[in-house]
Formats: structure tokens, C-alpha cells, sequence
């Protein structure tokens, strides 16, 4: 069976691509990734193996932004917390404990606007929101207008103004820990972050310090790391941390346009015509 | 006046022989007798524009935190049991599906231009039709007869004002009309649904589910069905509860009430 295998579709992370692995099949020619993030991938590795490696940037950017922009409602109008007190056996609340921040009309500061950051801003400008962005190069100004986004250079401008700060960035080298003590504690006390890239991008250790200090308002984390945190982690405890189970993703329709993406790019490779989304060890 | 409390009725009015204004918070007055204040001489005011973008924010909320499943996900990231999530634990995609929207007032105008944003297919009921311009804006669709809108939308969002006109608007018929892969939203009034047909089609699948921001009454009876069911989100009248808004909404109370007093115009009268 081994000889006979000349793609992997790669879902959810399993089979785990290791040395081991790529040797045991020798006619392996593509691995198509579910998803955009290739961060669990060995690309280096994959492809001194003379295999070819693809994902799937174009079924996730939308349901990616939907999840970020339902993490920043249900977060800045407490949606969690004010359900379970609307269910709960006792009636007796303090009006003091169920109001929000007003969304329309904020400052949202988007880190990292690619395809689904630049979705996340279209979103947003409906909201009248008025958006910053930082980003490894700033986009062209027609685009720019188009969603009313001001480009901060320095990460600093960025987090000092805004009211919700959402990150969007793939995880690299550069990006891992971006988000640390010394950026929490430039955002504002009142502020909102929303994780929607990966776990590894922010600093989760300082994150706890700043929300246990009121140096951070809140925060909305569809992505930790682990994934899912230890039950005993103080972020599953601290009350106004909003987690979900990375479900950026995972509607019916990214699902089955993932799938589509994932095939195109496998029947590609094995004809020997270009790769729509190739990813290369850069 | 704050939350419908007081109530206003004969006894009360009779009472206060010097009352001359009830500024109510929020905009709908469905809770006021009107006929009966007027009678007394007593003006109405209420606060009306200053809810309507925290509403239309709630009303996309709500859809979103329902499609996504963001109740049950939270849940699920916390709970002491879970050890992996399940990868064929899926949400509804809101991108790109069909919104039908009741009552294209204020609120209901500013959810179509959210909902724009995420490329949904715009449909609207309304007692009148939209001018052209407005209706392109967004790219809304008219459907004169509620059944069209009922049988293609994905989410129904309620948005109208609480009339004898739209008491239980949405009954049995409407909620068998819709989708069984529908979401019903109501941001308007919990008497525009009549909420015995709603837990019936919420048990027997009819509909899929409802996110619902206002119940009849506020709050519901500890032992109501729709506090347990799996499918329904439900928050307790959250639509302009936000610092900023409800600060606005005293201010202009304060207004009115002054400007009452003083005999002058009062803004925002109804």
C-alpha cells in the first residue's frame, strides 16, 4: 500500500509528517493541507523529499472572518455571560453586570491583513468602525479606501489606539510571541484582544498577567496552545476570557470548499501542471 | 420611566394630578397607553435613533454567535471533560447566506448594511416598500408577501415594532414557512412571536434554532422550555445595553423631561 500512496490530505493536522513517514512512502508526490496555516508542517523537510505542498487560502477566509467578528460581538456585549444569567434559576442580576461596549463606532486595530485580516476590515467598515492595520507591507492605497483602514508601521501606534485589537497573522518566527507583556501593556486597560491565528502568536503566560492586573479589558481566543489548554489552565477560569474550540473554519461550506480546494491542488500535482495554491519552503 | 416600570395606568395618573411628562428609555412604547396619557394631558417622550446601531450590532450578535455555535463551543473549550474537539463539530456558515429581514425601520436598515458586509443575500418585509436608492445600498430585496421571504431565508431577523398589526406575527404557519435549517432572531419584541408555536417547532425541528434577545414576559418563568432548550440562545433585553448608549439615553430623558417642564418643545415626543 505504501508504494501505491501519492497524495496526503491532510486533515486536521493527522497524519503527522515526519521523517518516518515521508521515507515509508516513496511515490508520495503532494501533501494538500485543510486549511490556510502551515505551521505544523516541516516544509523544509517535505520538500527535500521532492514532495510538493499545498493549502487551502481561499475556502477559509471567510468563515476565518465571520469567526473573528462573532468573537468580537459575543465578547464586547458579553453574549456568553448574559445567556447563562438569562437561564440561570435565579433572576436577580445588577444592570451594572450586563452592559457591553458599543461596537459601531470603535477603533479596531487588525494585525496582520492578508486575505482574511482584509475581510475582517470590509466587515468591520460596516460597523463604521474606524480600522488601523499593521502588516509586514502595507496594502495598495486603493485598498486601503476601500475599507477606511490607516496603516500603523509600528506595531505600537497600533495597540495604543484601539479598543479591539484582533490578530490575523500566520504563525512564523517572527510572529511567535508577538503579542507579549510589553504589547499588552501598551493597549488599553478598557481594551479587547481576539486571537484568531494561532496560540503560539501571543504570549499566554503574560496574557493571564494582564488580564488578572486590569491591564487587559478582556479577551476572545478561538486559538490556544495547546489546543485544547490543560483544564486546570487560569485562562479557563478567569471571568472575562471568551474560548472557543478553533472553530474558524469549521462550518459545512468552508468544509466542503476545503475539500474542493485540497482535490484541485492533489490532481495538479499528480498530472504534473502547476499548483493553484503551492506553498514553497521559502 | 425605566424598564416599563413604572406601570402607568388609571390608578397611577389618577395620583399624580401634577404629572406632565413620562420619558420612556429606549424607543418602543408598546408598554404605554397612549389614549390614556393624552387623556390625563401627560406628554410622551422616548429615546429613539440612540438604540438602533447597538441593536443592529446585537442582531448580527446574536445570528453570528448562533450560526457559529459559540455558546456550545465556549462549553466545550472549558469544560472539565473535554480532552480534544471533535473534527466534525461544525457550525453554519453566515457568509454568503440569504438573510431575510422584518421590518426595514431603522434598525432593521442597519442590519441589511452589516449584513452586506458579509456578502448576504438581503431580503426585507416591510409594511412599505424602501426607496430604490436605500434598497440598492445594500442590495435588498422587497418581498410584499412574508411567506417569500419565510421560505428562502437562512436567518429571519425580527426587527419590527410591537403593534396590534405584528402580536404574534410569527406563528405556527409563519415558523412551518421557514427553512428547517433556518435560525429565527427576534431584536424586536417577545409578543412578535407567538412563543408557545416557536417551542413547539424548535422541539420538533421545524426550524433549527433561535437566538432571541426579547421573550414574553421579561424574564421568563424559571421552568419555561425555551430555558432549556439545547438550540436557543437567549439574552436578557440586551439590545442597548451598552455604557455609551445608555448614557445617551439619559441624557436625553433628562432633556425631555426638562424641556416638559418648562413647557417648551420636547424632543423626541411621541
Amino acid at each position: 500500500l505504501s508504494q501505491k500512496v501519492q497524495a496526503i490530505y491532510l486533515w486536521w493536522h493527522k497524519p503527522v509528517i515526519d521523517q518516518e513517514l515521508l521515507q515509508s512512502l516513496p511515490n508520495l508526490k503532494v501533501i494538500a493541507n485543510s486549511g490556510v496555516g502551515m505551521d505544523h508542517l516541516d516544509v523544509k523537510l517535505i520538500a527535500s523529499f521532492g514532495v510538493k505542498m499545498a493549502n487551502a487560502p481561499h475556502a477559509v477566509s471567510s468563515s476565518t472572518a465571520d469567526a473573528g467578528m462573532a468573537l468580537l460581538l459575543a465578547s464586547t456585549r458579553r453574549l456568553v455571560e448574559v445567556h447563562h444569567i438569562a437561564i440561570s434559576p435565579s433572576v436577580d442580576y445588577n444592570e451594572a453586570d450586563i452592559l457591553g461596549v458599543k461596537v459601531t463606532g470603535a477603533t479596531l486595530g487588525i494585525i496582520g491583513m492578508g486575505r482574511i485580516g482584509y475581510k475582517i476590515a470590509l466587515r468591520a467598515k460596516a460597523f463604521e468602525m474606524n480600522i488601523l492595520y499593521h502588516n509586514r507591507t502595507r496594502r495598495k492605497v486603493q485598498e486601503e479606501q476601500a475599507v477606511g483602514a490607516t496603516y500603523c508601521e509600528k506595531i505600537d501606534s497600533l495597540l495604543q489606539q484601539a479598543d479591539f485589537v484582533m490578530v490575523v497573522v500566520s504563525l512564523t518566527p517572527q510572529t511567535r510571541n508577538l503579542i507579549g507583556k510589553r504589547e499588552l501593556e501598551l493597549m488599553k486597560p478598557t481594551a479587547i484582544l481576539i486571537n484568531i491565528s494561532r496560540g503560539a502568536v501571543v504570549d499566554q503566560e503574560a496574557l493571564v498577567t494582564a488580564l488578572q492586573t486590569g491591564v487587559l479589558g478582556a479577551a476572545a481566543l478561538d486559538v490556544t496552545y495547546p489546543e485544547p489548554l490543560p483544564r486546570d489552565h487560569p485562562l479557563l477560569k478567569l471571568k472575562n476570557v471568551l474560548i472557543t474550540p478553533h472553530l474558524g473554519i469549521k462550518t459545512d461550506k468552508a468544509t466542503y470548499m476545503i475539500t474542493e480546494e485540497a482535490v484541485e491542488n492533489i490532481l495538479a500535482a499528480l498530472n504534473g501542471l502547476p499548483i493553484p495554491s503551492e506553498v514553497l519552503p521559502s | 420611566m425605566w424598564y416599563h416600570k413604572p406601570v402607568v395606568n388609571e390608578e397611577l395618573l389618577q395620583s399624580l394630578p401634577n404629572l406632565r411628562i413620562v420619558a420612556s428609555s429606549g424607543v418602543g412604547i408598546d408598554h404605554l397607553d397612549l389614549k390614556l396619557l393624552s387623556s390625563y394631558g401627560v406628554k410622551v417622550s422616548n429615546t429613539p435613533f440612540v438604540v438602533s446601531t447597538d441593536t443592529a450590532d446585537l442582531g448580527m450578535a446574536l445570528m453570528l454567535a448562533s450560526s457559529r455555535r459559540l455558546v456550545e463551543g465556549y462549553e466545550m473549550a472549558i469544560s472539565p471533560d473535554t480532552e480534544y474537539f471533535p473534527a466534525d463539530w461544525l457550525g453554519a456558515e453566515v457568509s454568503g447566506a440569504t438573510l431575510g429581514i422584518v421590518g426595514m425601520g431603522t434598525i432593521g436598515y442597519k442590519v441589511a448594511e452589516r449584513a452586506k458586509a458579509f456578502e448576504m443575500k438581503i431580503l426585507y418585509h416591510n409594511r412599505s416598500q424602501r426607496k430604490k436608492e436605500e434598497e440598492s445600498a445594500v442590495g435588498a430585496v422587497y418581498c410584499k408577501k412574508i411567506d417569500d421571504l419565510l421560505q428562502q431565508s437562512d436567518f429571519v431577523m425580527l426587527a419590527v415594532n410591537l403593534t396590534p398589526q405584528t402580536h404574534k406575527l410569527i406563528g405556527k404557519r409563519e415558523l412551518e414557512l421557514m427553512k428547517p435549517t433556518a435560525t429565527l432572531i427576534n431584536i424586536s419584541r417577545g409578543l412578535v412571536v407567538d412563543q408557545d408555536a416557536l417551542v413547539e417547532a424548535l422541539q420538533k425541528k421545524i426550524i433549527k434554532a433561535a437566538a432571541l434577545d426579547v421573550t414574553y414576559p421579561e424574564p421568563l418563568p424559571r421552568d419555561h422550555p425555551l430555558l432549556k432548550l439545547k438550540n436557543v440562545i437567549i439574552t436578557p433585553h440586551i439590545g442597548s445595553a451598552t455604557k455609551k448608549t445608555r448614557r445617551i439615553m439619559m441624557e436625553e430623558m433628562i432633556e425631555s423631561i426638562q424641556a416638559g417642564l418648562a413647557g417648551l418643545p420636547v424632543p423626541h415626543e411621541v
